[in-house]
């Protein structure tokens, strides 16, 4: 949640809005408020909890690259006062479960972890616009870094399911920072690299010429990034080369989720006017290219 | 049918029930979420005449019980408020406040002019916690000069009930409310967010683009309760509390200090229907405490008289707007 509204100011690249479906682009629903049940709230690694929520209303129309707010206060409580925005990491339409995988930060997703099976959980969802396949895409690229790539783990079961073919980056620090490399496994991905800084393979320099080379060869036209300005600012040089497009799902704190409170807004000094928000406009946008 | 008359008069704007979201914490984007017409009315953000940017990010923190927000603002200007914004405000079926804004005291005249003849508007609340540029960007709502100008101004061009929503960063809010009073208010909102930052200590830098910011929620309720006191001792006009309201309880102690209806803001972040909850709760409640109507709780604080003359600043101490 830290750095990502600074993706455009920092990153020199420019983003804009994905096309709505009634421009042949996304799918929208309107979200609903659910009191949802936590079904499991378990630690998968030392950093990482996965929660699952039965809240049908939600799954039902949830889209890869969604959302949904969570609010954190438990029953009877009024602080911790901000819901917390987490991607969507998978879900289950039939049986009306959604699962979100979270890391521990700070207070807001400490209090997360407390929270057990039957303990009702606030829920709003799906917001935001997510990912677009395009129609024609044969074979896609996901970057993701740390819990970014918990953003991109639906567009991979999405992908596969379409026939497209899933080449996925998992990027982290170290080896315990590692995830969703097992999730895009069984979700049946095409090629899966778990990279770290430790082991030096997660640098720019590194993933470059692999990437080249991968790009080259699959004839990827779609990248999809979450987490890492570095990777974003990659993936766009890499488009320009390769006559691929990008997508990118920003993180960025939020009040309401829905795009009245204007808290997630993308705006840095000197606009004329209101900048995209995060929750509304986003959390995915299209790389439009470099900032000159 | 109700058996607590929950029924609000604000001036001449009349309520079905006390509870309404404070402006920029709500937005018809919540339709989907909660029934929009059980509310007692609706508030809608603050708008400007000009299409304004609002402040660079990050324009929230979390900070103990409470957030900061410098969002600054932003705004589509009065044209696209009047073709796009005001009609789904309506479409929800009760009374719609439209809060404005201005930089200088003569834009809040000309908004309010220039929407006098717009259909289902039920009253205008004043924003004046605004950056005044006529005089080096003070809160027009730290002085009593300039609000008793503003309110007096827009109710001359107004055909609906004028609301003051008071600063309460300011050293007395009676001048504040008294100067309102004086300009022709039919009701007070007590109050906006109290000016505040969040560091990141590591960085040494502020959290908010903007620098400072508006603090709200459940931290600053007691803060708000002293107000809304203070303000109903020193003006006859109808209160609006605002500050840290999350539950009906809440909703208690605000008109047992005097205050005749609520707006609710950072709680409907952390649960988007709690003014619903709230609503639920809120006659039951009533009816615990013997209320067969709202009224019959307004200001029924029993307060140790030697306690509040213990307390001019507090009191009834008169007016020092004038020097």
């Amino acid at each position: 949640m830290r750095e990502a509204v600074r993706v455009q100011a920092d990153s020199r690249v420019r983003l804009m809005r994905l096309p709505r479906r009634d421009a042949g682009g996304l799918r929208e629903c309107a979200p609903a408020l659910v009191h949802a049940p936590v079904v499991s709230n378990d630690r998968v690694t030392r950093d990482y909890w996965l929660l699952s929520l039965q809240a049908p209303a939600i799954a039902e129309g949830a889209e890869p690259g969604q959302f949904v707010m969570l609010t954190v206060a438990r029953e009877g409580k009024w602080a911790p006062v901000l819901p917390r925005p987490m991607a969507l990491y998978s879900w289950d339409r039939a049986g009306g479960a959604v699962q979100v995988l979270y890391r521990t930060v700070g207070g807001g997703t400490q209090a997360m972890t407390e929270f057990g099976p039957g303990e009702i959980m606030t829920t709003v969802g799906p917001l935001g616009r997510g990912f677009y396949l395009m129609p024609d895409t044969g074979s896609i690229l996901l970057l993701g870094r740390g819990i970014g790539t918990c953003s991109l783990t639906a567009l991979c079961s999405r992908a596969v399911e379409r026939g497209i073919s899933v080449h996925c980056v998992v990027s982290a620090r170290n080896e315990e920072s590692l995830i969703g490399g097992d999730f895009y496994r069984n979700a049946g991905a095409e090629s899966v690299w778990e990279v770290t800084d430790t082991e030096g393979s997660s640098s720019v320099d590194s993933l470059r010429p692999r990437l080249d080379t991968l790009l080259q060869r699959e004839s990827v036209r779609q990248i999809f990034v979450c987490g890492s300005n570095r990777l974003l600012v990659l993936s766009a040089q890499l488009a320009d080369v390769h006559r691929a497009s990008v997508q990118v799902s920003l993180e960025a704190h939020m009040a309401c989720g829905l795009g009245y409170c204007h808290g997630c807004s993308t705006a840095y000094p000197g606009l004329a006017e209101e900048a995209p928000l995060v929750c509304k406009d986003g959390p995915v946008f299209a790389y439009a290219g470099a900032v000159t | 049918m109700s058996d607590v008359d929950m029924r609000v008069a604000l001036g001449s704007l009349e309520l079905a029930n006390p509870v309404m979201p404070a402006s920029g914490c709500f937005g018809p984007e919540l339709a989907p979420l909660i029934d929009l017409r059980r509310l007692g009315a609706l508030v809608t953000k603050t708008v400007f005449t000009d299409a304004r940017s609002g402040n660079p990010a990050h324009r929230l923190a979390e900070t103990s019980h409470g957030m900061l927000n410098s969002v600054g603002i932003p705004s589509r200007g009065i044209d696209f408020f009047l073709d796009r914004t005001l009609p789904t405000y309506r479409s929800a079926g009760v009374p719609v406040i439209v809060s404005l804004g201005g930089l200088t005291v003569s834009e809040y005249w000309d908004l309010a002019a220039a929407l006098s003849d717009a259909e289902g508007i039920s009253a205008f609340e004043l924003n004046v916690s605004c950056p005044n540029l006529e005089a080096g960007g003070l809160e027009i709502g730290a002085n009593p000069v300039h609000v008793e100008r503003v309110v007096r101004g827009v109710v001359d061009r107004a055909r609906v009930p004028v609301i003051s929503k008071l600063t309460p960063n300011i050293t007395s809010i009676a001048d504040i409310a008294r100067a309102s009073e004086a300009g022709g208010a039919a009701a007070l909102t007590v109050a906006n967010t109290f000016v505040g930052m969040a560091l990141d200590v590591r960085k040494r830098r502020p959290i908010l683009g903007n620098v400072v910011g508006g603090l709200s929620g459940p931290a600053v309720k007691p803060a708000i309760l002293r107000l809304v006191w203070s303000v109903t001792r020193a003006t006859r006009l109808p209160v609006i509390g605002c500050g840290g309201i999350c539950t009906a309880s809440d909703v208690l102690e605000f008109l047992v200090v005097g205050a005749s209806a609520v707006q609710v803001g950072t709680a409907t972040f952390t649960r988007p229907d709690a003014m619903i909850q709230i609503l639920d709760d809120l006659e039951r409640l009533l009816q615990e405490h013997g209320a067969r109507a709202l009224s019959d709780l307004r200001g029924t604080l029993e307060a140790d008289r030697s306690t509040a003359e213990a307390m001019p600043e507090i009191a009834l101490a008169p007016s020092s707007m004038e020097g």
